[in-house]
């Protein structure tokens, strides 16, 4: 067994686990986006970072991949972790503000603005989940990365219909970027912070609903408030 | 071919290669390296090799292509030895000479020799070239004198005993410890210690084991590791075998880009060569240690250097880094514990077991032993590949290596570490170059590129460059490097294009921190430096160009309309009135600049210039004489001037402004607020306005009248000037307040003379050059020179200015000592060569001691010889004086001139304005001091500068002071705004090449006795024909706007 304190708890794992398997076993929540039980870590949302070291030596490293050490001293919500998530996430808004997973994650870190220009036209977070997916667990090895920096993207080998896959749809599953997030009246904004902002009213009124597939009623509600506003400088 | 099968094998063939080397035997080095390649060495090597035969001289002259020798510069080199004969830049035609003098008869080529550029002297042998004597070469040593073809030449300089030496009678053990205490590191950049990471893959359970050489060097750059090999394979192969058997790997990887194919063939070629001697292979020199190595080519990708993601390359995956840990030396090329290091770090391995830790350890700093190669770029004289000791600093390197910045512009900042290295600004340039101390300053060592930055250079362009580099190169794999470094690139893009926001700054700053934090690999971590260390260093441009719009050093395209126009402080139309004046349209001309500028005629005869030095005309024969033209219009119009527009016609402002001191700066700043309707006033200590226009400036360069000229029109726009009134003295601050003036500008200048400090200062005849000048501009009597001896200290424009009055008024003779050289010297070149042209004799290297008089006056001064000495952070030699060089010099007069101070004691009185340590006013860029309301700019809050200086520092503080009477801080300005000329210009027509037409000037002969003016102003004809010689920098980006409205109707 490994000894090692996370948040200043002391905590024991097993041999060969990781410092983000160990955190979830004890019930510490670290936000990941490319990591999933099943296959291998990746470490490429970087969404996992937790500080570890002392001083001068203090750094970040991402705990899906970070072995578990005896004696290491894991913090996962310094200010350095939060402020770095919270700029990551920023970032991912920024590269695909249609995902509701990354919407839901900007309200959960409170991320109120995205100070970057907005990619409306991008619906891929490059989390390499569905290229996993498709080699570890379905063995078809039908789709991978191309290309680098900026201009990467997931496709099959020369963008040509794959021999290989078996259209399993296993890649469209485990993908955290393809639900789409709300597209109530007010979706034109980058940032929906609904849920840190009010008690979701679909709930109330029509609580056999899905709340994900159809608005939340926020903007609804938003739209009136203002509607009434202008209204009353109207009167 | 014989197997080298044991160590006296090896030791047999070394002594007959030493022996069928005939000794004293003429050799002919060529530099066959990637930089002489470059210029063209393979002709010269075949036509040295044709005309050896020609002369049947092939067996007693040998020709020997060799690898890089570093001083690329000067390439193709060509060095002869036994004797070192330093031949550069040789071309074929050369070469005929090069035998038929050099070595058939022993003669030197003089136009083939390398001259100092510091003290112009010819340098014939290789060892005496500045460039080569401030490095100490270990690694790169053999490089100028091996054949990278041939094993033989290796052995016969001693390869190979290393690794004899290592194979047959040390333990790995003890190899590691060796390299450990060696204190060696990882050369790549990161600098791991070398000895460590062996022990650690030493150590590792698993086999098989691994070695790899990281030859993917993609620096923009950078190119030492390529030289290395290209140089000296066989160091590489050395150091790899000795590094193999003390980890215990049997096999080697060599990963190289194939963009370098010449590394690529003589690697190759190395290998099979040490394969046929057997010093690769089977049971190497009898140790029952087998080690091979392949070459893997890597597809040049930048991202392959990081170790990980050179192993996913090696393995024949995609290109790309993996979290690490584990680390390769547990989990590395096919899961096996794997060695990677760096090709300079394998050829100093050899080294280091051949002649001991200990001789290693005690080269370089506590923390960075050996030397390290760098290759030295960008905008520095001696470009080239430069081994030096670890400690080196910057500046020795910069100076003293390289030989300073070409043209003599001012050096702005270095980048070390290729693109993912920081900017380090000249006030770090003592930084030692070690990999904590470059670590603190911001940037990192990394493989060794050093590229140098000079005063054209935009740091934000720069930062931009960098980060476009690595937003393509970032594999994309994670989301902080891909994202981060795109964004970044995003935001500094809009900056450099104009559209930067308040809060981009901070942005850019917290984007960066986040990146560096949690990036996967090296790539990411270090991608933020380019951008922090800019920020940090260069801040102020970013603000320049995010606030003002401007890019101060003329670069970023969108943020300027000319070149020129840019350049100048004040922001005058250059283009535009000198457009005018090309059709003939004088009065519009001169309306132009006084709309900038209300010193135009002064400026035209006294300016510095600096639109000149930017003119683009300059790269194709010289530059438009901007200088000249503006004088002409100022003359020519004279009388008929039509008074640039103001802001507020016929609007009074409601407020009183007091401006303290009719310099440039006091009139510039009257003069703008009145255009905007305020009442100004100007008080002046002394009986005349001007400043030091007025009493500092001889007449012959700037005639009274033509001051007086431009002084009273500032007045006939209803400036009130008091003179003979002294602020703090006839009246104070509170008597102002109360008679209703609301703001304050104080621009009182410097008046204080610097003494020499010196015995001897108070003896009669002792006269400081400014107090001189004054006396003399105010008509007060002063001391004849008549058939007197002359000595001025100091080498400003002050000192020329007396010394050449001084010969005016009748002196006998004039010298002018100056402790430094010509180079060094700050007046302006003209007036120096004006002054040597008149008889004034100009003595450098020289510095007072001791002034002795006689009768209470001077009878001679007691000097004492300078040298050059250490280098300053502007890449000035400090001088030093020569011990027992004491001499003595003749004078009846000394003049010092060696500067002014600020001395503002008795202005500000009850008010505590913060004074800064030299003495001048603390202010900021816009000229506000600690005090609201109070303004100061000019000499007295910048020290000393040049008149077109003050006049913009004035028009700053006319701008600073409106917004804060109004409250208002977005009004526009007239005069800022862009006027666009409707003269012609066909954009097609070709420029002719034709020379600046030069003023004329009286003989000197002429001068003698009088302050008539020396230059003689251009006539209507020769300022038209100068003015159509401007090539319209201005209608730019005009043209290619209208070229982009125009594309879509084309299209249709």
């Amino acid at each position: 067994m490994i000894e090692m304190t996370i948040d200043g708890i002391p905590v024991q794992v097993e041999e060969g686990s990781t410092v983000l398997d160990a955190a979830r076993f004890y019930g510490i929540e670290i936000p990941t986006l490319c990591d999933h039980d099943g296959l291998s870590s990746y470490g490429a949302c970087r969404l996992c970072v937790v500080e570890i070291g002392k001083g001068e030596n203090a750094k970040l490293v991402s705990s899906c991949t970070y072995p578990a050490e005896t004696g290491l001293n894991i913090r996962t919500n310094s200010q350095r972790v939060v402020s770095a998530r919270k700029m990551l996430v920023e970032l991912l808004v920024a590269m695909c503000p249609s995902s509701k997973t990354v919407q839901d994650l900007a309200s959960a870190m409170e991320v109120k603005q995205v100070r970057f220009k907005v990619d409306k036209t991008n619906d891929c977070i490059l989390c390499g989940l569905c290229v996993r997916m498709c080699e570890e667990q379905m063995m078809a090895k039908a789709i991978g990365f191309v290309n680098r920096g900026k201009n990467r993207k997931i496709t099959t080998p020369f963008d040509k219909k794959s021999d290989v896959c078996r259209t399993c749809g296993g890649c469209l599953y485990i993908c955290p970027a393809c639900e789409l997030r709300c597209q109530g009246p007010a979706a034109d904004t980058d940032l929906c912070n609904a849920c840190v902002n009010v008690q979701p009213v679909c709930l109330k009124e029509e609580d056999n609903k899905m709340c994900f597939l159809e608005t939340c009623g926020w903007c609804y509600e938003e739209l009136g408030r203002k509607n009434n506003k202008k209204e009353i400088i109207k009167k | 071919m014989k197997k080298i099968k044991t160590v006296s094998d090896l030791k047999q063939i070394k002594e007959t290669l030493t022996q069928n080397k005939r000794k004293g035997k003429t050799l002919i080095t060529i530099c066959g390296g990637t930089g002489c390649h470059a210029s063209g060495c393979d002709k010269v090597i075949s036509a040295f090799k044709r005309e050896l035969k020609k002369k049947n001289l092939g067996n007693t002259v040998d020709v020997k292509v060799t690898g890089c020798h570093g001083f690329c510069e000067k390439g193709p080199i060509v060095v002869i030895h036994p004797k070192g004969i330093f031949y550069k830049q040789v071309k074929t035609q050369d070469v005929k000479d090069i035998i038929s003098d050099t070595i058939c008869s022993g003669k030197i080529i003089d136009r083939l020799l390398y001259i100092d550029p510091l003290s112009g002297k010819k340098i014939t042998y290789e060892k005496d070239v500045p460039f080569y004597k401030g490095q100490e070469r270990i690694v790169f040593a053999d490089n100028g004198v091996l054949d990278p073809y041939k094993i033989e030449d290796y052995i016969t300089i001693g390869g190979y005993t290393a690794a004899a030496k290592a194979l047959t009678s040390m333990t790995p053990e003890k190899i590691i410890d060796e390299i450990k205490k060696s204190g060696l590191r990882g050369r790549g950049g990161a600098g791991f210690p070398t000895g460590l990471k062996w022990e650690s893959c030493r150590n590792a359970k698993k086999t098989p084991k691994y070695i790899i050489c990281n030859a993917d060097e993609g620096d923009p750059g950078a190119y030492m590791d390529r030289s290395l090999i290209e140089g000296n394979p066989f160091s590489v192969l050395e150091g790899m075998l000795i590094g193999a058997y003390a980890i215990g790997a049997n096999h080697g990887v060599i990963y190289v880009r194939d963009e370098y194919p010449i590394a690529v063939q003589t690697m190759k070629n190395a290998i099979s060569q040490a394969q046929q001697y057997g010093l690769l292979g089977i049971n190497i020199l009898n140790s029952s240690f087998d080690f091979d190595i392949t070459i893997v080519r890597g597809a040049g990708a930048f991202v392959c250097g990081e170790e990980t993601a050179l192993i996913a390359s090696v393995e024949g995956k995609k290109g790309e880094p993996r979290q690490r840990p584990p680390f390769p030396t547990q989990k590395g090329l096919w899961g096996k514990p794997t060695n990677i290091n760096n090709v300079e770090t394998w050829a100093n391995i050899p080294h280091i077991i051949n002649k001991g830790s200990q001789w290693y350890a005690h080269i370089g700093t506590e923390k960075s032993k050996g030397t390290k190669i760098f290759s030295l770029v960008g905008k520095i004289n001696n470009t080239g590949l430069v081994e030096v000791p670890m400690g080196i600093t910057l500046k020795e390197m910069i100076y003293g290596i390289g030989g300073g910045i070409p043209e003599g512009k001012s050096f702005k900042a270095v980048q070390t570490g290729g693109p993912s290295g920081g900017c380090i600004p000249k006030e770090l340039l003592e930084t030692p170059i070690d990999y904590e101390k470059l670590k603190e300053a911001g940037s990192i060592m990394g493989s060794g590129g050093m590229v140098v930055m000079d005063e054209d250079t935009c740091m934000v362009d720069v930062a931009r460059y960098f980060l476009e580099f690595l937003q393509d190169e970032s594999c994309g794999k994670c989301l902080s490097c891909r994202e981060g470094t795109k964004r970044m690139a995003e935001i500094i893009t809009d900056i450099t294009k104009g559209q930067g926001k308040d809060g981009d700054i901070e942005l850019l700053q917290e984007l960066a921190t986040t990146v560096k934090d949690t990036s996967m690999c090296g790539l990411g971590q270090t991608a933020a430096n380019p951008v922090l260390s800019t920020i940090a260093y260069f801040r102020d441009e970013y603000e320049t160009h995010i606030m003002d719009r401007k890019c101060p050093a003329g670069v970023c395209r969108d943020l300027y309309i000319s070149p020129c126009q840019n350049a100048c402080p004040a922001g005058m139309n250059a283009p535009g009135y000198i457009s005018l004046i090309g059709e003939g349209r004088f009065t519009e001309a001169l309306a132009l600049a006084l709309d900038t500028n209300p010193f135009p005629s002064v400026c035209g005869r006294i300016c510095d210039h600096q639109c000149m030095l930017k003119c683009r005309r300059n790269q194709m024969d010289e530059p438009i004489a901007i200088r000249s033209m503006k004088r002409f219009i100022g003359d020519y119009v004279e009388n008929d001037i039509t008074y640039p527009k103001a802001q507020t016609p016929k609007h009074t402002m409601p407020f009183k402004v007091a401006i303290i001191g009719a310099g440039p700066a006091g009139l510039s700043c009257a003069y703008f607020l009145s255009r905007l309707g305020y009442q100004t006033t100007v008080f002046e200590k002394l009986p005349v306005a001007g400043g030091m226009m007025a009493v500092a400036i001889p007449e012959y360069r700037l005639p009274k009248n033509i001051l007086q000229r431009e002084i009273d029109n500032i007045k006939k726009l209803g400036v009130d000037i008091r003179l003979n009134t002294q602020v703090g003295k006839d009246i104070t601050f509170s008597q102002l307040w109360s008679q209703g003036y609301q703001a304050f500008f104080v621009a009182v200048g410097m008046y204080g003379d610097r003494n020499l400090g010196i015995p001897g200062e108070n003896l009669e005849n002792v006269i400081q050059a400014v107090d001189l000048l004054t006396d003399i501009n105010l008509d007060k009597p002063v001391t004849s020179p008549a058939g007197k001896k002359v000595v001025v200290i100091g080498g400003g424009n002050s000192a020329v200015d007396a010394a050449r009055t001084m010969l005016r008024m009748g002196a006998k003779e004039v010298t002018i000592l100056y402790r430094r050289t010509r180079r060094e010297m700050p007046a302006y070149k003209e007036e120096v060569e004006a002054a040597e042209h008149e008889g004034v004799i100009i003595k450098f290297l020289i510095a007072p001691e001791k002034i002795f008089g006689e009768k209470g006056k001077v009878k001679s001064i007691e000097c004492i010889k300078m040298q050059p000495g250490e280098f300053d952070n502007e890449g000035r030699q400090k001088p030093v004086p020569v011990p027992d060089s004491n001499f003595f010099v003749d004078a009846d007069i000394l003049i010092p001139a060696i500067g002014e101070f600020s001395d503002v004691s008795g202005l500000f009185t009850g008010l505590d304005v913060e004074i800064n340590r030299d003495g001048t006013i603390h202010c900021d860029k816009h000229g506000r001091t600690s005090i609201p309301g109070i303004f100061s700019g000019g000499d007295v809050a910048s020290g000393p500068a040049t008149v077109i200086n003050a006049i913009a520092a004035g028009e700053h503080a006319a701008v600073t002071i409106d917004q804060y009477l109004t409250k208002d801080r977005n009004r526009t300005y007239i005069w800022r705004e862009h006027k666009k000329i409707d003269t012609f210009f066909d954009p097609e027509a070709e420029p002719v090449q034709y020379k600046m037409v030069r003023q004329k000037a009286l003989p000197p002969n002429e001068r003698k006795g009088n302050f008539d003016e020396v230059e003689i102003g251009y006539t209507k004809n020769l300022a038209m024909k100068e003015a159509k010689r401007c090539l319209r920098c201005d209608l730019e980006i005009e043209l290619q706007e209208k070229i982009r409205e125009e594309k879509p109707v084309e299209a249709s």
